[in-house]
């Protein structure tokens, strides 16, 4: 539907546009609700993978009983497979497949081994490091580092090159390739460790003065739980395919059989010069498949340990339909979006010079069940008004201000409504029907946004100048490099920032600072709207208010509109010239913002100024300043 | 600047503990290595003088008496000195010269394989995670089969279908043996030509890592909120792409370099074997069958010093690419 289609979001990841209750609030838990997130959804991928690896386990398992003795030399060698032989045979006539079952046996054993033990080894080191930090952390951290870069392979051959080879045991190999193997998935769950605990719910635990052993245990450990099998998996392929090298190469344990003694002995049997596929494809296929069908049960724990990877699924059509039918959809009019807007809903006239009209808009998330998170909304936002919109949580404003720009991602959906911009110019422009590059160009240039995530809306790896520079190289190709560079330094000095900071990344600038260059970078190319969402939820009383004074003095500078949104109604009665409260996806009154102070209409737009606590117990105290800015 | 420092700080430290292990494992192992040593020495023909007698020693360890500390002083001091031994299995050439003569085979092979996969790997992972839900997530299933597969059996599948029964490329070896070494036209050219297969499974094998993570990063960074911004600003979807969320997502791939490439070196080994390359891995086996344990020695810490190196490279690199690695705390 949008040129954004390739970037769907799932609906359990929280994004701002992937539930129609987006969650503001920073550092929320990324644990999925209850068990069941725990474990993999059903998928081709992992259907194949359990299949696989279960054929091999058993093939491995019950094969050694069922075949003949794999060492039983014959005076037919290197047939190839028939009846009686159903891999053929080696030089010296042994039986192929009896040798595969035998081998895959000896492969999987050690793999298993090799995966507890470096999987336990990276868990100590990784774990309890990453969490207790201090001496330790750098202690473990520096020894799996080391671990880490010297080679593993040289180091196990040049070991087992010592171990003289009636002492080179199934454990002794099994153990050496564990010690060689822990380190790379010590550091990433060191990594993983680190960056839960400075999460703010595990913050939060360890303020509350939850013990060590329990923040781990509770709140960390689940967490990791996903990882860890993940790396178990790894671990387990690792030491199939280090083993299988180490014995290919000759050095494997003594008198083993794994499918890499298999191959040794195909090779130097000569299976390649005499084209004896059968001999060497068959070992190293079955390690292969297993560890791709390791990797594909891989992918399902992989998706739970970040949902984000998950492709949405499509909805069942009959969902679909149903809420078409609920929507009762209005056909997309362009030209009659200067039509007054329905009766009922809106009740200011419509002022004489708009710059944005919407239009009876619905917005759809398209999921399992179908919410409708945007129901029959028409606003018009004139020239250079503040409009504010206020509403809880979930309640859809959020959706209704991405929906304009069509900046929504599936699995939301425009049901039916029009957005009409009016152009400065006279032209109006139907923005629901914009093809992608002339609605690439619309936005920011005519229609800029300010977003709920403004802290993380910088780009981390380039600087405060690239990133406004970005803007202008676009959206304006013949602009001279001085003259950008001015333009930037400008609009910088417009929201009170030092141009000398240009030079900065995002991480060395404060929250307020980094809101301010994002309203800077809003108004580079001299917009008509501005959309703000929650600009300044995150950031103290004393930034916010001098944000909100610097808004209110840009506009009526610059003239450009803004929509703004916030759960704050007392703050939009201060700044906005008319308000619109929304709830679940409801405009349920829509006025001047004098009107809804003295004489709100709607028994919620009452509730939500009672929901303000007030010093003096009269209704009116909610009032930050206790003055009204005149309007 | 402290970022730098603290990594140089690293690699001595990482290089300090190979060098030790080095040291320690032959001591700790069953056996008398140097008089193994010592006796295949006298058989082929070399004079064992006390001075010979006691590198070995220093080397592989044995009862002289001396207290472990002495020995590890004066071993540390051979080693700076670049007095490795002399090769038994090359007799009378030094194991400097030996690793000298294959090091750069295995430089020349790993190190474009290497970069090549990266760069491969890294721009498909961009392109597979930007399409998500298209076609391209096929692909995904079977990178994981190839990273699946070990290294030496690709090589014998590779040797078999394109030296064997197609004879597009030469068996084995690292050129041919008809030209004289040098760095002109003919010799190149026949370099490269015996070095393609080799080189070819180990792209192949490994470029299903890298493509992988990349596109898992992809489909991670996409949905950050500056990537939102990014098209907000009206920024074409190939900028997006490239400036917002490639630079971001390759940043873990970059970080992860070290610890590929270990396996990548490790697997190279194998390779070398099965084409009979004349690289340092093929030379390390023949060190191991010969029991010429300083050869073996040598060839372990040139390894490990070639592949700390590489990431000593790699993580200055990350510094340059991710500038919060430079506040570190």
């Amino acid at each position: 539907m949008t040129n954004l289609s390739p970037l769907t979001g799932s609906a359990d990841e929280g994004a701002p546009l992937a539930g129609p209750d987006p969650d503001p609030s920073p550092g929320r838990r990324p644990r999925a609700s209850g068990m069941r997130a725990l474990v993999p959804t059903w998928s081709p991928k992992l259907a194949t993978g359990l299949v696989l690896v279960l054929g091999i386990g058993l093939f491995g398992l019950f094969g050694p009983m069922l075949v003949g003795d794999p060492n039983a030399i014959d005076s037919m060698g290197m047939t190839s497979p028939s009846g009686d032989f159903w891999l053929g045979t080696t030089q010296t006539g042994q039986d192929v497949f009896a040798q595969l079952a035998h081998a895959t046996r000896g492969s999987l054993q050690i793999g298993l081994l090799v995966g507890v033990l470096a999987t336990l080894l990276s868990a100590v080191f990784g774990i309890i490091g990453g969490y207790v930090g201090g001496a330790i952390d750098e202690g473990f951290s520096l020894f799996s580092n080391v671990m880490l870069v010297i080679p593993g392979l040289p180091l196990v051959i040049v070991i087992a090159g010592f171990v003289p080879v009636q002492d080179r045991g199934w454990w002794t190999i099994g153990l050496v390739l564990a010690i060689t193997s822990w380190a790379a998935s010590a550091r990433v769950l060191r990594a993983q460790t680190l960056s839960l605990r400075n999460r703010d719910y595990v913050a939060a635990a360890r303020v509350a003065g939850e013990k060590r052993w329990r923040v781990v245990s509770v709140e960390i450990l689940p967490n990791l739980l996903p990882l860890l099998a993940s790396q178990f998996v790894f671990a387990i392929i690792a030491g199939i395919l280090a083993e299988a090298g180490l014995s290919f190469l000759g050095l494997g344990a003594s008198g083993s059989q794994t499918l890499g003694t298999m191959l040794y002995f195909a090779q130097n049997g000569f299976a390649l010069q005499n084209e004896a596929w059968w001999w060497f494809v068959p070992p190293g296929a079955v390690i292969a498949l297993f560890g791709c069908g390791l990797a594909l049960i891989n992918f399902s724990i992989d998706e739970i340990i970040n949902p984000k990877l998950r492709v949405p699924k499509p909805p069942k059509g009959d969902a679909a339909e149903a809420i078409e039918v609920a929507v009762a959809p209005v056909p997309i009019e362009g030209a009659a979006a200067e039509a007054p807007a329905a009766p009922g809903v809106v009740r200011v006239e419509k002022r004489r010079d708009a710059v944005l009209t919407v239009k009876d808009l619905n917005v759809v998330y398209r999921t399992a069940q179908p919410v409708h998170a945007v129901k029959d909304v028409s606003i018009t936002l004139g020239r250079g008004e503040i409009l504010g919109l206020a509403g809880e949580s979930g309640s859809g404003k959020t959706t209704l201000a991405y929906a304009i720009n069509r900046l929504h991602r599936p699995p939301a959906e425009v049901a039916s409504g029009s957005v009409t911009f009016h152009d400065r110019d006279g032209g109006d422009l139907d923005l629901l029907t914009l093809g992608d590059e002339e609605l690439r160009r619309f936005r920011w240039a005519k229609l800029s946004m300010v977003f709920q995530g403004a802290m993380n809306s910088l780009n981390p790896v380039i600087t405060i100048n690239e990133q406004l520079d970005d803007v202008l190289t676009t959206h304006r190709p013949d602009m001279p490099r001085a003259e950008r560079r001015a333009r930037c330094e400008e609009v910088l000095h417009l929201v009170g920032v030092d141009p000398a900071r240009l030079g900065s990344f995002p991480h060395e600038l404060s929250g307020g600072m980094r809101q301010r260059v994002m309203i800077a970078m809003a108004m580079l190319l001299d917009p008509q709207v501005m959309i703000m969402d929650e600009p300044t939820t995150a950031l103290d009383v004393v930034v916010q208010r001098g944000i909100l004074r610097e808004i209110i003095r840009l506009r009526d500078e610059l003239g450009f509109a803004v929509v703004f949104i916030t759960h704050d109604l007392p703050m939009l009665l201060e700044l906005s010239d008319r308000i619109a409260v929304m709830r679940a996806g409801e405009i349920v009154e829509y006025a001047e913002a004098d009107q809804i102070y003295d004489n709100p209409t709607h028994p919620y737009t009452r509730q939500l100024l009672e929901s303000f606590p007030s010093l003096t117990g009269e209704r009116g105290a909610f009032i930050r300043t206790g003055e009204r800015t005149p309007r | 600047m402290r970022y730098y420092a603290r990594k140089l700080g690293f690699y001595l430290v990482a290089l300090w503990a190979a060098l030790t292990l080095n040291f320690l494992i032959p001591r700790m192992m069953p056996g008398n290595p140097v008089d193994t040593l010592l006796i295949k020495l006298q058989q082929r023909g070399g004079s064992v003088g006390p001075d010979v007698r006691r590198s070995y020693e220093l080397l592989l360890g044995a009862d002289t008496g001396d207290p472990l500390f002495q020995q590890y002083a004066e071993y540390l001091g051979n080693m700076f000195r670049g007095e490795l031994g002399v090769s038994v299995s090359a007799f009378p050439a030094p194991v400097t010269e030996v690793i000298s003569q294959s090091l750069s085979w295995t430089i020349v092979l790993v190190g474009i394989a290497t970069l090549l996969s990266f760069l491969v790997g890294v721009v498909l992972g961009t392109v597979v995670g930007w399409k998500r839900g298209s076609w391209l997530d096929s692909l995904v299933p079977a990178t994981t089969v190839l990273s699946a597969v070990p290294y030496f059996w690709l090589a014998l599948i590779f040797a078999l279908v394109f030296s064997s029964s197609l004879g597009w490329f030469p068996r084995s070896g690292g050129y041919d043996v008809a030209l004289a070494t040098g760095w002109n036209y003919e010799f190149i050219n026949s370099a490269v030509y015996h070095g393609f297969l080799p080189a070819l499974t180990i792209v192949v094998s490994s470029v299903g890592g890298w493509l992988l993570g990349m596109r898992n990063m992809m489909v991670s960074t996409m949905s950050e909120d500056y990537i939102l911004t990014a098209q907000a600003k009206g920024l074409r979807n190939r900028r997006i792409m490239t400036r917002y969320a490639a630079r971001n997502a390759v940043l873990p791939s970059v970080a992860g370099f070290a610890i590929s490439l270990g396996f990548v070196v490790s697997g190279s080994i194998v390779t070398e074997q099965v084409f009979s390359y004349p690289g340092i891995g093929s030379k390390l086996l023949q060190a191991v069958e010969n029991s010429d344990y300083a050869l073996m020695q040598g060839i372990f810490l040139v390894i490990t010093i070639a592949v700390l190196g590489a990431n000593l490279i790699v993580d200055l690199l990350y510094g340059l690419i991710d500038p919060r690695t430079r506040v570190e705390n």
